[in-house]
């Protein structure tokens, strides 16, 4: 708008505006709540149907895994809680280790992922792969169901990895102060989100036995 | 200087209580808990069949609450945040018995 007609705000010279940020941030939220919603409800029909087939299924996932990765994305939550915390008493030292240790967090879950979906992928469980072609449909299903929602959390937890990183990085370098760290909220309510989601795929795939 | 002060009210983050990190911790604890709690459920308690999938459903929805409430701050927020993740959580959970009332009915 160049040909603004002299009329101007008293304001302190930057339009920031935290709440409505965090009103953004959750808005987006709600439409990955309705995004896993979806998919759990596919999980639910196709549960009812083949009953006995997710049963049998549940016991090929590895419950000692799922259990250490939940337990990391708890305490991974709980860090990037605290880091909000140290950022408010103005400490952004603390803040970017307890950032560090998230991130951290993030590459454990990933590697644990890793070897579970190999030994997975190892006894021809993927979707394509020969072992998968001829499971009978409600376990086909189930691994299906299993490699798309767990894959797609994955996904979830490399964005949400690369978001911290960047606050780590505007963090160091000034721009994220006690007075400004709506960044740091928002990348926090999206790792919060990205936990909260784990919390029903974790007794969902390996637990309903 | 009492306008800029005013103006970083405005900016809403003057207004928020900072969580102390002890309260944070006391949050991961009973998460942890309500975690063992369901694993040993699953692995136990087997022959509490159906049972175990209301059960596992149940705590993992108070997991669920206990996230949003403490960690992602709904505690401290503005009302609106909590009313605006109750309907949608009311709807989402009100589609899903349906649809489940409407299969078990057929």
């Amino acid at each position: 708008m160049e040909h603004s007609s002299g009329f101007s705000l008293p304001n302190s010279g930057h339009n920031r505006d935290a709440e409505a940020s965090k009103m953004g941030m959750w808005l987006f939220l709600f439409t990955e709540l309705l995004l896993f919603g979806g998919l759990f409800v596919v999980y639910m029909v196709y549960r009812l149907l083949n009953h006995e087939a997710f049963l049998l299924s549940s016991f090929e996932l590895n419950v000692t895994m799922g259990t250490f990765n939940t337990v990391v994305l708890l305490v991974s939550s709980m860090t990037v809680a605290m880091s909000i915390t140290a950022i408010q008493k103005g400490n952004a030292a603390l803040s970017i280790r307890l950032l560090f240790v998230t991130l951290g967090a993030a590459v454990v879950f990933m590697v644990v992922k890793y070897f579970e979906w190999s030994a997975k992928i190892h006894h021809g469980l993927f979707p394509g792969q020969l072992v998968f072609d001829n499971l009978p449909k409600g376990e086909g299903l189930f691994f299906f169901l299993y490699f798309f929602m767990t894959g797609l959390h994955a996904l979830h937890i490399i964005i949400g990895a690369v978001l911290i990183a960047v606050v780590i990085y505007r963090t160091r370098k000034g721009l994220i102060t006690a007075e400004k760290y709506t960044l740091t909220e928002n990348a926090g309510l999206y790792w919060h989100l990205v936990d909260l989601i784990w919390i029903y795929l974790f007794p969902l795939f390996y637990l309903i036995h | 200087m009492n306008t800029i002060k005013q103006n970083h009210n405005d900016q809403g983050h003057e207004e928020h209580p900072i969580v102390s990190y002890r309260e944070h911790l006391s949050t991961l604890v009973a998460l942890l808990l309500l975690t063992v709690m369901t694993v040993a459920i699953s692995v136990f308690g087997s022959n509490l069949r159906t049972l175990s999938v209301a059960t596992a459903l149940l705590i993992a929805s108070v997991k669920a609450l206990v996230v949003a409430y403490y960690f992602m701050h709904l505690k401290y927020d503005k009302k609106l945040y909590t009313w605006l993740l109750l309907i949608v959580g009311v709807l989402f959970v009100s589609f899903l018995i349906l649809t489940s009332i409407e299969f078990l009915n057929r």
